[in-house]
């Protein structure tokens, strides 16, 4: 396998990747169906960004945005059932449960422990610290230049974090197990091991709860784009679309078994931020995982960071230790 | 206790009987390229097959099965395949609800704990004369003014703030709930699933390919 050059790096020697957007296949059938999976996201996107810009205040609370994302994630757990985009991705019953079962924890466990020991903590020192007069410049802009702003500083944190995890080895650590998935559904983004879906999680979304809309309009774009990254149906995504935001093309090629192709697009919402700093790939995959594709299991995908990591402390300070002469 | 009582959360068992004039042997032979699959063992006895499954890939149709046994006896009717199978997936999303239901007595303690350290910082405040700090109107840009979006909110007061609670216990039962379905839903599904899959195989109807793993990876590269 010769794989293709992309800048200096050539992608797709281990595994397969289809590089360039002229070669990624087109949705097949008729009109109709070419019509609703060419212009749904963008219709999602504005709908969305309308009905929180507009809402009247007894309406536009978090529990609005809960529903409303549950909602959405139902609908296209539907979609990707009737229309998806590889069948070696299909859902299965096992497949939905593990899935679920991180959601459970992101919703439960996790986030107790963010708001005490996480970003729900240092935000809340840091606002007990700041007075709300020293942020009238950022209040006195439009509310949806703070919404972009919000979900910009947002997820430029989360690619410098994602990237990190790629390049620091105690990171990796903790990252490696959401690279075991073998494919990609709409819940997958919630799997991988507490520590990493823990420091994934810190942000300075929380921070911005003094702008109740314009935090709501950020996680709308937020929503209305991230979610796609794990998908198993295909859109006709339009250009501007794949130029600006993530797409599940970009986010298999993240998750390919190819690893150059895996060191590529870490954005969540902005794949421009890739594009600014030279990682971003535009093509996809559809052999994803690690080792060749082996399955973890939940027991391991908790264990795993500890156990890698208490094997490379011994190998690394085993050797070192003097050997007692004979 | 009798051990059997519990078997049926993550045991499957049942039988199928055969087409008339298959042998035990042509039937396990049918049988067999299931257990060809990334991650799984087998051993052929004289009538009996015995499997096992280590991290199977996610679109191996017996995913959830961790080993079991296939057996041909003798019935009534003719030859039977009887099976038993045995699911950690299912015992654990059996359990799942416990799990879900002790995260939520756990946010219920940590809410009552909060709101005595609240109600406690909130006579301290009162003692020392403190008032809550009035809060900055927000205001509006033009553009918005122009496109017609709402008056912003006023900021809740200090006072409103130091009242929120810790995290809710709600998620923990909406997940303890979605997981008992989900069990009920599994047990119910795998069982046909594998009952359809055995028959289908044995009739000819089914053919089985090799799931993707790492062996086929370095072939299909």
């Amino acid at each position: 396998m010769n794989g293709v050059r992309v800048g200096n790096r050539i992608i797709g020697s281990q595994s397969p990747v289809t590089v360039g957007w002229e070669n990624i296949p087109r949705v097949e059938g008729g009109p109709v169906k070419q019509f609703i999976f060419t212009w749904f996201q963008p219709t999602v996107l504005f709908a969305l960004i309308a009905f929180w810009y507009y809402a009247p205040d007894s309406i536009a609370k978090a529990s609005t945005a809960i529903g409303i994302g549950i909602a959405f994630k139902v609908f296209l757990l539907a979609l990707e059932w009737f229309f998806p985009r590889h069948e070696s991705w299909r859902l299965t019953w096992k497949e939905l449960t593990t899935d679920l079962f991180y959601v459970g924890l992101g919703y439960t466990i996790l986030r107790a422990v963010e708001h005490y020991i996480g970003d729900g903590a240092m935000i809340e020192a840091i606002q007990g610290y700041f007075d709300l007069d020293k942020f009238t410049w950022f209040l006195s802009m439009p509310l949806l230049l703070q919404a972009f702003l919000i979900s910009f500083i947002f997820d430029f944190g989360q690619y410098w974090m994602h990237r990190g995890m790629h390049n620091w080895y105690p990171l990796w650590l903790t990252h490696s197990v959401h690279h075991y998935i073998t494919q990609l559904n709409i819940n997958k983004g919630a799997v991988g091991n507490p520590v990493e879906l823990f420091l994934i999680g810190l942000g300075i979304g929380g921070f911005f709860d003094f702008l109740p809309r314009a935090a709501l309009l950020a996680g709308a774009i937020g929503m209305a784009v991230g979610t796609y990254q794990h998908i198993n149906v295909r859109f006709n995504t339009p250009r501007w679309w794949r130029y600006v935001f993530n797409t599940t093309e970009h986010h298999s090629v993240h998750h390919s078994q190819d690893f150059e192709a895996s060191r590529s697009n870490y954005s969540g919402t902005y794949i421009f931020i890739d594009r600014m700093f030279g990682t971003c790939v535009d093509g996809e995959a559809e052999l994803l995982g690690m080792e060749g594709g082996r399955r973890m299991s939940i027991s391991e995908q908790m264990t795993f960071p500890f156990t890698e990591g208490w094997k490379t402390l011994k190998e690394r300070f085993g050797r070192a230790m003097p050997v007692p002469a004979e | 206790m009798n051990s059997r009582l519990f078997e049926w959360i993550w045991h499957i068992k049942g039988s199928l009987t055969l087409s008339p004039g298959q042998t035990s042997e042509e039937a396990l032979d049918r049988l067999a390229p299931l257990f060809r699959q990334t991650g799984t063992s087998h051993e052929r006895g004289h009538g009996t097959l015995t499997f096992r499954k280590k991290d199977p890939v996610a679109q191996d149709k017996m995913s959830i099965f961790d080993g079991g046994v296939l057996e041909i006896e003798r019935g009534t009717g003719g030859l039977v395949l009887r099976y038993h199978l045995v699911s950690r997936a299912l015992l654990y999303c059996f359990l799942a609800p416990l799990l879900f239901l002790g995260f939520a007595q756990l946010s219920v303690m940590l809410g009552q704990w909060e709101k005595s350290s609240a109600s406690a910082a909130k006579e301290a405040a009162k003692s020392k004369g403190e008032d809550a700090k009035k809060s900055a109107d927000v205001p509006m840009h033009w553009i918005d003014k122009a496109l017609g979006a709402p008056e912003p909110e006023k900021k809740k007061d200090a006072k409103d703030k130091s009242e929120s609670k810790g995290p809710s216990p709600k998620p923990g039962y909406v997940f303890a709930g979605i997981f008992a379905a989900l069990y009920v839903a599994g047990r119910i599904l795998e069982e046909r699933l594998v009952k359809s899959l055995f028959r289908k195989t044995l009739s000819g109807e089914d053919t089985i390919e090799a799931t993707r793993g790492p062996e086929q990876f370095s072939a299909s590269t």
